[in-house]
């Protein structure tokens, strides 16, 4: 009965007289043993002692207030009715405890009222008490909670988990189902309470799943899903893709994965598939890395059946509990490595025109473009990328991906995420095998207006969910900037040619790229036409073309322009609309050299000296001038045949710069490069040339070996219309009478004007005027009749130094006259018997230094035809004076004479020879200086 | 005589777990996931201890119907959980203090191995030395039964 006055007391708020009463009752009850009573009363002993030091309520107040409210009733009930609610609530006795702390309080503290640590005893007594009982669980079960939310404000979870741990252990039979899952809650409630997150996360998990039971009529599907999603927290475990995405995964996988595949498991049977969709490709987002290759199979399995009702979105799902569901891209399906935004090709890249307002960067640099450069900036620029893309045109960008799925991964709809330009982006489909390596795929897309363009991620379909990609929140992708200005638009030119596309793909240096190689062969000394048609296949009208060639180094010496055009013809045609084609040709002419190099040294070599010796004017060999020499093709010589035929290809680009439309205005261009590709066979070769002095000073023959090295007969012409037949590696001489030719009054101009002060550069210039010039003179063509085809021979190349200077006009002329007439060549000068012939030598000096002075000797003889020459003449010739004239010094570009006469006694025909004598002086200047003509004079008889 | 055996990274996340019942894995996992908050508990609750004088084993965190939960922590907050059948009785408090010790010693060769990155799953396919964690906890787990 004291219990009773107790509870009743306490009800009432009287806690002083309740604790008194309640004290008395455990002494009592504890003599007649009756323990379920005893257990209250030690219970009812330990509320009246909690409010007295809790004034404010245990734990969350509702919760507290109610159970303690709840015990009197439910107690006093239990033995009629055992399992009986706990939530039954005694309003009366939920006001009256929490709201009258009473006044009185302080003042009974230290008679009857249970310290802290008493309190949690008692409550042990009361429970071990109850647990006597079978049927007293409920009570028990409330007492335990009872204890741990004491304890939970005495902040000793310990011992609240040993109270809780047991509670767990109390069996209650009976329960329906909606009774196990609140208790489950409630568990869940009061771990969370102490702190045990895990275990709270745990027991609502349970809870969830009490909720679904198989026993259980009505599934209460939406509160399991409700209780799963507040179990997240306790596994640490984030709804947000984003908190997964940086560095590795934290949380305990295993687990966190079950309750993934739950959630999804409870959404789908809620009804909602986009939750499940979503769950789903979390799960598989987050958990790519522990889920077993079956797994990822039964999941992708699963995902493709419920996107195939709801297809993924990138919305994010708003839950009726205010919680909202981020949307998942499926960053990891498949994994990207690497992203790169793709130059255009060659001839597509925009370049700016340098000179208008000079605002390039690069225009520090000698460079158009160079790679190292390129790589610097965008170090510097972070993101910014050192080339542009034009407005219309297709650009591209590359990612490296692979698949980290044990199977085929079709990825569709990828295109790319842009920003700052309108931009068109052409999605791909791609397939990629199972775990593959690194695989390139390009996105491309359009830009439709200028600016600059940022790719901020891609975006896929992957098992029907869309997801889009931002590369800001990929782990572990290289990026070499994803920022690219984009120009106005160009015009594009295509280019085809009359010659066949070349397998050859040329590889010139820094950057150029070719994009249309062409090849033609032809034979040395050839021209041919090429012809270019151009067509703009762009949208922009085409406005501007410039043409620049480059030939490619070769060793093989080159005369003569290779490559020349015309392109005002062309320009006629411009501006050139979109999809119209103008023609350019440009004309190909390959000279080589056509000497042939060992032979031609050791030939010229014995044929010197007889040149360098004094210049024999034999008549007969001015009777046959252009002199044809039947030569046997010597066995050496065929052998080498093949080494003649050796192919010598030539490569040059074409540069092609364009431009036009708006992107013309702001100064941009593009480069299109033609490669070709010319295969060089040998049409004549020059085996061996050299020179005989002809009858005058001023002329000379050249003597000219030639080879056929084709396999065609082939005719060889020179200027004076000459035409030589030579069968198919057959060698002929050729000889030319060729003015000799005065190289000093021009070659200058070239040396002089650069400061290029090599002297072996100017003699290398002036070699080349030379050359030119006696090639202009000699006009040889040959032509293969068979094939039609014909072509130039230059002696350019075989022409030796040896060679220039019998074929220089000496810088000293020499002049004879003969009765004032000048006396040159085959002319014959008359005189008449017994009358003195005035002999006149006069000296010209062209050399740019003093020569002489110089003694001249006049030496008279006769040829009698016969190889014999007859220098006995002292008889028939004498001199007036002295047969021994003598000149002064000559200042450069002086003049001097000397006079003599001969008296002729008999009448005959006489050559005068004019000889030097010997001296220091005339040691220093080269012989050929010295090369007088002969004069030829015809006595008469007198005429009566 | 362990039926199961975990360790577990500072950041609360399983470095190794095995089990020897493997057709019920994942209530060891709950189980052991859940023994974290009694760990925690523990630990925040000796903070206040002189750290240097920190006893490592924890004892029994909890037990249940048919399992003991122990535990163990390293200075460097390195959980070991060890899950007991609890009709072992003849298990001393130091038996389970000298097999914690056992465990740290291996785990600690572990960690020496150049080649493990400290925070990745110790794996015996990769890391030898893992392979030898892996053999020491065989061992731990058939010793008795």
């Amino acid at each position: 009965m004291r219990k009773h006055v107790g509870d009743l007391c306490l009800q009432a708020g009287m806690l002083q007289d309740s604790l008194v009463h309640y004290h008395m009752s455990v002494e009592l009850l504890r003599s007649v043993n009756d323990f379920l009573w005893l257990g209250a009363a030690l219970e009812g002993l330990c509320s009246a002692s909690v409010i007295y030091h809790y004034p404010g309520g245990t734990g969350g107040k509702s919760g507290a207030r109610r159970f303690q409210g709840s015990t009197l009733p439910a107690e006093a009930a239990n033995r009629h009715r055992p399992g009986a609610q706990e939530v039954l609530i005694d309003p009366g006795a939920l006001t009256t405890n929490g709201i009258n702390p009473d006044t009185s309080t302080e003042i009974g503290r230290a008679k009857n009222c249970l310290s802290p640590e008493d309190i949690i005893d008692k409550y042990k007594e009361a429970i071990s008490y109850y647990s006597k009982y079978k049927n007293a669980g409920v009570i028990e079960l409330e007492a335990c909670i009872k204890a741990v939310r004491v304890l939970a404000i005495q902040k000793r979870s310990m011992e609240a988990s040993e109270f809780l741990q047991n509670a767990v252990y109390i069996n209650l039979r009976q329960l329906s189902e909606e009774e196990k899952i609140q208790r489950y809650s409630i568990l869940s409630e009061l771990y969370e309470l102490i702190g045990f997150h895990r275990k709270s996360a745990f027991f609502k998990r349970v809870a969830a799943m009490q909720c679904v039971a198989p026993s259980i009529a009505e599934p209460g599907w939406r509160a399991c899903y409700k209780l799963l999603l507040e179990t997240l927290p306790g596994y640490s475990l984030s709804l947000d893709p984003k908190d997964f995405s940086r560095g590795t995964h934290r949380g305990w996988a295993a687990v966190q994965m079950r309750l993934l595949h739950e959630l999804v498991y409870a959404s789908r049977r809620m009804g909602n598939p986009a939750l499940s969709v979503r769950h789903l490709s979390f799960l598989l987002q987050t958990m790519l890395d522990f889920l077993s290759d079956q797994e990822k199979k039964d999941v992708t399995q699963s995902l493709e059946n419920y996107t195939s009702k709801c297809p993924g979105t990138m919305e994010p799902i708003a839950l009726p509990g205010g919680l909202t569901l981020p949307p998942v891209p499926f960053t990891k399906l498949p994994i990207v490595r690497h992203v790169k935004l793709l130059n255009l090709p060659a001839s597509l890249r925009p370049h700016k025109v340098k000179s208008l307002l000079g605002q390039n960067m690069s225009t520090k640099s000698p460079f158009i473009y160079s790679p190292i450069i390129a790589h610097n900036r965008g170090e510097e620029r972070s993101k910014k990328i050192d080339f542009q893309w034009v407005q219309g045109d297709v650009c591209e960008v590359q990612l490296m991906v692979y698949n980290p799925m044990p199977f085929e991964l079709r990825v569709e709809n990828m295109g790319l995420l842009t920003s700052g330009v309108e931009f068109e982006s052409l999605p791909a489909a791609l397939s990629l095998p199972a775990e593959s390596g690194l695989y390139p795929v390009t996105l491309v897309g359009v830009p439709q207006t200028t600016g600059t363009i940022t790719v901020n991620g891609y975006h896929t379909t992957v098992f029907g969910v869309f997801s889009d990609c931002l590369l800001d929140n990929l782990p572990g992708i290289k990026t070499s900037g994803s920022t690219v200005e984009v120009i106005p638009a160009l015009p594009r030119l295509q280019i085809s040619t009359s010659l066949p596309r070349s397998a050859h793909s040329l590889q010139p240096s820094s950057g150029d790229e070719v994009s249309t190689n062409v090849s033609v062969q032809l034979y040395n000394g050839e021209s041919q036409q090429l012809i270019i048609k151009l067509e703009n296949i762009g949208m922009e009208p085409l406005e501007k073309l410039e043409v620049t060639s480059k030939v490619l180094t070769t060793k093989e010496k080159l005369y003569g322009d290779f490559l020349s055009w015309k392109l005002e013809e062309t320009l006629a045609q411009f501006p050139l609309l979109p999809g119209k084609v103008a023609t350019f040709t440009i004309n190909i002419k390959v000279k080589l050299d056509f000497s042939c190099q060992e032979n031609l040294l050791q030939d010229l070599s014995d044929d010197g000296i007889s040149v360098s010796g004094f210049p024999l004017s034999s008549p007969f060999r001015q009777v046959v001038r252009p002199r044809v020499e039947g030569k046997p093709v010597n066995p050496p010589e065929s052998s080498k045949a093949g080494d003649y035929s050796h192919v010598k290809t030539l490569e040059a680009v074409l540069n092609f710069k364009y431009s036009g439309g708006p992107g013309h205005t702001e100064g941009y261009y593009r480069n299109l490069s033609l490669g070709l590709h010319v295969e060089v066979e040998p049409s004549v070769f020059f085996t061996r040339v050299s020179t005989l002095p002809a009858s005058s000073t001023r002329q000379c023959h050249l003597l000219l070996d030639v080879f056929n090295s084709t396999e065609h007969e082939l005719t060889v012409s020179t200027r004076s219309s000459e035409v030589l037949i030579l069968h198919a590696g057959e060698c002929q001489r050729m000889a030319i009478q060729v003015d000799k030719f005065n190289f000093e009054s021009f070659p200058e101009s070239p040396g002089e004007k650069g400061q290029f002060a090599n002297p072996k550069q100017l003699e290398e210039e002036r070699r080349e005027a030379r050359g030119l010039e006696i090639h202009s003179k000699l006009g040889i063509h040959w032509r293969i009749p068979s094939l039609k085809r014909s072509g130039e021979a230059s002696v350019e190349g075989l022409l030796n130094q040896l060679v220039l200077e019998h074929l220089q006009l000496a810088p000293l002329q020499w002049d004879v006259l003969v009765d004032g007439q000048l006396c040159d060549r085959e002319a014959v000068a008359a005189c008449q018997v017994g009358d003195p012939v005035r002999l006149e030598v006069r000296l010209t000096n062209q050399s740019p230094r003093s020569v002489g002075p110089f003694a001249l000797t006049v030496v008279p003889f006769q040829d009698h035809q016969n190889g014999v020459h007859n220098y006995d003449l002292r008889d028939t010739v004498s001199f007036v004076g002295s047969s021994t004239f003598y000149l002064d010094a000559v200042q450069p570009s002086g003049q001097s004479a000397c006079l003599g006469a001969l008296l002729f006694l008999y009448t005959g025909d006489f050559f005068l020879h004019i000889r030097f004598h010997e001296d220091s002086t005339s040691k220093e200047l080269p012989p050929s200086w010295f090369c007088l003509p002969s004069v030829h004079v015809r006595a008469l008889e007198v005429q009566a | 005589m362990a039926v199961c055996v975990a360790v577990i990274a500072k950041e609360n996340y399983p470095l190794y777990i095995r089990s020897t019942p493997t057709e019920n894995e994942l209530k060891f996992h709950y189980m052991v996931h859940t023994s974290l908050d009694v760990v925690d508990e523990k630990i925040s609750a000796m903070g206040k201890a002189l750290v240097d004088q920190r006893e490592l084993y924890l004892g029994l965190l909890y037990p249940t119907e048919d399992y003991k939960v122990y535990g163990y922590v390293t200075n460097s907050k390195v959980k070991f959980v060890m899950v007991v059948d609890s009709s072992n009785t003849a298990l001393r408090d130091n038996e389970i203090r000298s097999m914690f010790r056992k465990l740290h010693n291996s785990y600690t060769d572990v960690m020496c191995n150049p080649f493990y990155n400290p925070g990745d799953r110790i794996q015996s396919r990769f890391v030898s030395l893992g392979r030898a964690f892996d053999n020491m906890v065989t061992s731990m787990m058939i010793q008795v039964c």
